[in-house]
């Protein structure tokens, strides 16, 4: 359970969110125009941004968690990873998750590398294994991407913008990875993909103003999409069932 | 079977680099402990190519570790301005006298560390006011920082008598001359504490060329890992610049042939990248030596002459 009491963010004189306050029980959708502060509400969790508040997980304020720790406990995948160094192959990448549970100074165990090996193999990715990551297309490195939060074997993984370069047919496959994995981890999902955030099915916190407005669930209607995003909507097109 | 070639030749280079050189000597006369040859070769020329080794693997591996930590392959402690920083910090204490001194060396050693750390603060603090989030605005700090520290050289050499701006002018030029065992000794000591260091936070440095988000999601405490590992590069190039002065683009030039040879993830090309940067400063200044000319040209001309084209040829292919 993640709790946020009165989180506040501010880049240089500029508010980005003004004192929030709210508990996920369990799972998230965060909605909200571009530059509404999604993604530094993203942050702020996992503590990468400065921000005022208490950010709270399972009671254990974020700020006393020691680097590792809060690596055990929470996977953030970006929507885009830019790979200085272009050799560094998929089965490196993901093994990189379990830097938090290795001895410092040592190799990865044969633990971690099984883990590893397993959960590529479980999402249907061994052929990449030997593959430079910079050689792949967009929805294989956010398979990828999911991959690796999985093999850090966090409880909270946080979604940003997941399907943002990626094609129907590649949404579609990262829609019911995602779908699938709130049977064991609390998700939060950041987006502007409708199709998607429906399709989840999660509660809805939108970010408008700064402020957020929380819907346990009934988000998705003509009238609040109209009223949060200003916009007319007909319908949601993209089928991901 | 190009990696088989390029190595042989290198390991060729030193085995024969010792040999070479203005004075010809006399084959026989090596192991005659009497005769000048011998002393020349023991006490010139094999201190000089493992101090050269030495040098070039320090060079190498800072730049490499410059490149992943700052996720750029123009980035080495030459285009940032730590060599520079460092040169200027030996030309004070050049100016201050403490360069005649008996126990010089150390004194210099110690004033190039200093040099070199500052100039590394000093970038990463006005790095933080960067607006612009690209490596470039980086680099061009770093090429801004590296003008100013000249500039202030020119003023000691400005307010220098003619005895210490000969020894000023000599040590800026760059030279990998050296007489007896102490200083390359010390220098291979710098060499393995770089070393050692790089490779026990071979994973850090992997997640951090990822990006400084990626490895503190991933359990890194990133500001203390890199700040670590930036002083214990400046505390190499420091003391490697105190004693041969600036020799630019080793630093660029062979983590680059490294990774075009061996296209392996950074951790596995920690080791080959200090032993090829070694044997190919070797290599760089036994071509200096072995060039008939008055005397024997600066080694930074030879590793420029190098360099340069391939810092150009990386800037240009950047922009694709």
């Amino acid at each position: 359970m993640i709790e946020l009491d009165s989180l506040s963010c501010h880049y240089g004189d500029k508010t980005i969110l003004n004192n929030i306050s709210l508990k996920i029980t369990n799972h998230l959708t965060v909605l909200g125009a571009n530059g509404s502060g999604k993604s530094t509400l993203a942050k702020a969790i996992c503590s990468l941004v400065e921000f005022d508040g208490i950010v709270k997980i399972d009671g254990n304020d974020i700020k006393n968690l020691a680097f590792k720790d809060r690596a055990k406990i929470i996977s953030y995948i970006p929507t885009k990873l830019e790979v200085y160094d272009r050799y560094l192959l998929v089965e490196e990448f993901v093994l990189l998750s379990r830097f938090a549970y290795k001895s410092s100074f040592f190799d990865y165990s044969n633990e971690d590398k099984k883990i590893a090996k397993e959960t590529l193999e479980f999402l249907e990715l061994s052929y990449l294994l030997k593959q430079p990551l910079s050689s792949l297309s967009s929805g294989e490195t956010q398979l990828v991407l999911i991959a690796q939060a999985l093999v850090g074997q966090s409880k909270i993984i946080i979604f940003d913008e997941p399907t943002a370069n990626l094609d129907p047919k590649n949404s579609k496959i990262i829609a019911q990875r995602i779908k699938s994995l709130k049977e064991y981890h609390e998700i939060i999902l950041i987006t502007h993909d409708l199709n998607l955030a429906s399709y989840i099915d999660s509660p809805v916190f939108f970010i408008k103003d700064r402020k957020g407005n929380y819907f346990e669930n009934d988000f998705f209607n003509e009238e609040n999409l109209k009223e949060f995003y200003e916009v007319e909507f007909n319908s949601l097109v993209l089928v991901y069932d | 079977m190009i990696r088989i070639f390029i190595w042989s030749l290198l390991s060729f280079v030193l085995i024969i680099s010792p040999f070479l050189g203005s004075v010809h000597l006399n084959l026989a006369d090596i192991f005659n402990y009497d005769t000048l040859t011998s002393n020349i070769f023991f006490n010139l020329r094999l201190p000089r190519v493992f101090f050269a080794f030495f040098a070039g693997s320090i060079l190498s591996l800072s730049g490499f570790l410059f490149q992943n930590i700052f996720r750029n392959t123009l980035m080495t402690p030459y285009t940032l301005g730590i060599s520079s920083g460092a040169v200027l910090g030996v030309g004070i204490a050049i100016k201050l006298g403490f360069g005649i001194l008996a126990f010089g060396i150390s004194t210099l050693s110690a004033f190039g560390f200093f040099g070199a750390l500052l100039s590394v603060f000093l970038l990463i603090y006005l790095a933080q006011f960067l607006k612009n989030t690209h490596q470039e605005s980086l680099l061009l700090l770093g090429i801004a920082l590296s003008l100013f520290y000249s500039s202030a050289l020119m003023v000691i050499f400005y307010l220098g008598n003619s005895i210490q701006n000969d020894i000023l002018i000599r040590f800026t030029m760059g030279s990998l001359s050296v007489i007896g065992w102490q200083n390359p000794l010390l220098l291979s000591l710098m060499a393995f504490i770089l070393f050692v260091s790089i490779y026990m936070y071979r994973f850090e440095l992997q997640l951090l060329a990822l990006s400084e988000e990626q490895a503190k999601l991933k359990g890194v405490d990133a500001k203390k890992v890199i700040l670590s590992l930036l002083i214990i590069a400046s505390l190499a190039i420091g003391v490697l610049v105190s004693i041969s002065g600036p020799i630019g683009f080793i630093g660029l030039v062979v983590p680059h042939l490294v990774s075009k040879l061996y296209p392996l993830s950074i951790e596995h090309r920690i080791f080959k990248t200090a032993l090829f940067g070694g044997l190919f400063l070797v290599s760089c200044d036994t071509i200096a030596r072995s060039i008939q000319t008055q005397g024997e040209l600066p080694i930074g001309i030879v590793t420029a002459l190098i360099g340069v084209p391939l810092f150009i040829y990386l800037i240009i292919s950047k922009q694709g």
